[in-house]
């Protein structure tokens, strides 16, 4: 009854009308953005921070949580008409979606991604609705010991589930927590790694390395790769309406991929990626037809898209009760939370309820938006595609640049976004993983504090850390998620040597 | 002699990194009151187990996918400035130009001209619409973000 009060009280911030503005333009954006291959809902979230930063903390959120879902929508249009996944999360949609594409029905699957996308994202809210507050009840008692553990899970297991190498993702997280210490500590005042600079005193901001390693990064890599160019033909849409049978088939798939597609994201490091593909072999494994699936079966859309949509809703469950983001683009989120001046985490239930409910309620009207407005508007949205490829790169890096000089004012800022977009080519070219690093940056100073204030409190004493049941649990699970791949491996290479 | 694989030249280049953090970790200087956690000690560990992990890259194997790309014979055959690395490397420069010329020129002339430039340079021969979509695009951020969101760019020569 209590979430239902607080529910309304968020419908009541979510449905201002400036914030309905916001939500539609989030979505709409969003959807745009994440149709460009190459670039996912942390590009999209980076790019749209600086609108962010003259609205109320609730309406910024409230534009990026659209940003976000029309991301990964638009991931998904592009997977469908090109076969080109804008983001990891949407690659099992493209198994099924391209194919049935071909087959002159990009209408239909891009249809069923929308409804699968809805009735995931709802599902979940109301998940995030119920787990979230009872979560922010447990991680009222956390200590900073507790604390420090969380993120150590949180960066071990985004390393451990990403899909390259353990030791240059945990490589791509050191250097992460390493930029984030750089300035003043603001514990001692000392200057750490200032270089002499005045420009460094303030630290490296999330926004140049995020638009840095990710948007421009993948500028670059599309020139390398010859994007520069060529632009691939796409297929025409087709009718957006679904038989009475159609549904019928598809709507089992959406409901058990909701399910498991939300406590996938729960999961930190887990997220929309494997919670689509674990959505997608469960639908093969179950469907009677399962060796149609790669040849253009609808459940084969379904199932991916709600899950991938309900997992997205449920990262943000560590992020807003624990104030830990789960993943890479949930850590953008929390970047852009933090320069709103609002900290997530269990007090934010009750210091910023306009803001936690807002965006609850306000996930439920973008996706009401995502498929009202957004569905038929998607044969418009996909000519953004048709849109030469020259010239929206140099679109991308015009946003780019806008986006880092209106934050800051800083000329050196533009060129450590220069530095950091070449950082992060050379980490795609050399198979390092970028989520870590961003997330690692957001959470690396928040760290080291929480790791000193624990041992202030315990008079140095570390094992404070092994002491308390919850952090001693977390650390090992943190332990495991890092050792367990590294095992998994050995037993394959011994069973291959058998 | 062997010759180094991609892990063990990165890994070499991560370890003098780790070796270079550390080394100013130890210049960090100590707070003037006995605290069980200075400032040194976090980039100390972090030095520490960069270099470590150095080490284990240099151990590890690299991918199929992690190994350079080879220029293709159609790459080779382009001429240099049209080559990929070239690209990379022009449009870096450009960028670099960019932050350099975007006080004294303005927000408007030095981002209009970038991307005409480089959409041309990339390969937009449509000269007409690449100068209005680039004014377009440029007009319409300058004023969302000067009129709306009260965020200040540089004017540079033009009266706006």
């Amino acid at each position: 009854m209590e979430s239902l009060n607080n529910l309304m009280y968020g419908f009541g911030i979510a449905l201002e009308p400036m914030n309905l503005v916001y939500v539609f333009a989030g979505v709409f954006a969003g959807t745009i953005i994440g149709m460009l291959p190459g670039l996912g809902p942390i590009s999209a979230l980076a790019l749209m921070i600086p609108l962010t930063f003259a609205m109320e903390p609730s309406s910024g959120l409230i534009l990026m949580a659209g940003v976000y879902y029309g991301a990964i929508f638009g991931g998904s249009t592009s997977s469908i008409l090109l076969n080109a996944p804008g983001v990891a999360g949407t690659v099992a949609t493209s198994f099924d979606g391209y194919p049935l594409a071909k087959q002159g029905l990009a209408g239909k699957a891009l249809a069923i991604a929308a409804y699968a996308s809805f009735v995931g994202g709802t599902i979940s809210i109301v998940f995030l609705m119920l787990v979230a507050p009872l979560l922010g009840k447990v991680a009222v008692s956390f200590g900073p010991a507790e604390y420090f553990a969380l993120m150590v899970l949180g960066l071990t297991a985004v390393v451990s589930l990403s899909d390259k190498s353990l030791v240059k993702g945990l490589i791509a997280a050191v250097v992460g927590v390493m930029i984030s210490i750089i300035g003043i500590d603001l514990q001692t005042g000392t200057e750490r790694y200032t270089l002499g600079t005045l420009h460094l005193l303030d630290g490296i901001d999330f926004l140049v390395v995020a638009l840095g390693i990710f948007a421009l990064a993948e500028v670059f890599y599309m020139l390398l790769r010859g994007g520069g160019g060529k632009e691939q033909p796409r297929n025409a849409i087709g009718s957006l309406k679904l038989s009475k049978s159609e549904v019928k088939d598809i709507a089992p798939p959406i409901g058990r991929s909701s399910v498991l597609g939300f406590f996938t994201g729960v999961l930190p490091g887990a997220g929309a990626t494997i919670g689509s593909f674990l959505g997608y072999s469960m639908e093969k494994r179950l469907a009677k037809d399962g060796d149609t699936f790669g040849k253009g079966n609808i459940k084969g859309v379904a199932a991916p898209e709600a899950a991938n949509n309900a997992a997205c809703t449920g990262s943000f469950v560590p992020l807003l009760t624990l104030g830990v983001p789960g993943s890479g683009t949930t850590a953008v989120l929390l970047g852009a939370l933090l320069v709103m001046g609002v900290t997530p985490g269990p007090a934010m239930l009750v210091d910023r309820p306009d803001v936690f409910w807002g965006v609850i309620a306000s996930m439920y009207i973008g996706n009401i938006f995502l498929l009202v407005l957004n569905l038929p508007l998607i044969p418009l949205i996909a000519k953004i595609l048709d849109m030469p490829r020259p010239l929206l790169l140099a679109l991308i890096l015009i946003f780019c640049m806008v986006g880092v000089y209106g934050m800051s004012f800083s000329i050196f800022d533009l060129l450590l976004l220069l530095g950091f977009g070449l950082i992060g080519l050379g980490m795609r070219l050399f198979g390092f993983p970028t989520a870590p690093l961003i997330l690692a940056l957001i959470l690396g100073d928040i760290m080291e504090e929480s790791m000193r204030r624990a041992l202030q409190i315990s008079g140095g004493d570390w094992m404070t850390f092994i002491d308390k049941p919850i952090s001693l649990a977390l650390l090992v699970v943190a332990a495991l998620s890092l050792t367990l791949p590294l095992i998994k491996k050995l037993v394959v290479a011994r069973r291959a040597r058998v | 002699m062997t010759r180094l694989n991609t892990n063990q030249i990165l890994a070499i280049l991560i370890a003098l990194l780790a070796l270079g953090y550390l080394a100013m970790a130890f210049q960090i200087p100590s707070f003037p009151l006995p605290r069980p956690v200075d400032s040194d000690l976090f980039p100390k560990v972090l030095g520490f187990v960069l270099l470590g992990l150095a080490g284990l890259l240099f151990l590890e194997r690299p991918g199929v996918d992690e190994v350079p790309h080879e220029p293709s014979a159609e790459e080779r055959a382009l001429p240099l400035l049209l080559r990929p690395w070239s690209r990379v490397v022009i449009t870096a420069l450009a960028i670099a130009a960019y932050a350099l010329l975007l006080v004294p020129l303005g927000f408007v002339l030095t981002s209009t001209a970038l991307v005409f430039g480089l959409a041309r340079y990339y390969g937009y021969r449509r000269y007409g619409v690449n100068l209005a979509t680039a004014l377009g695009v440029v007009l319409v951020l300058y004023l969302l973000m000067t009129r709306v969101m009260d965020v200040y760019l540089p004017t540079g020569p033009l009266p706006l």
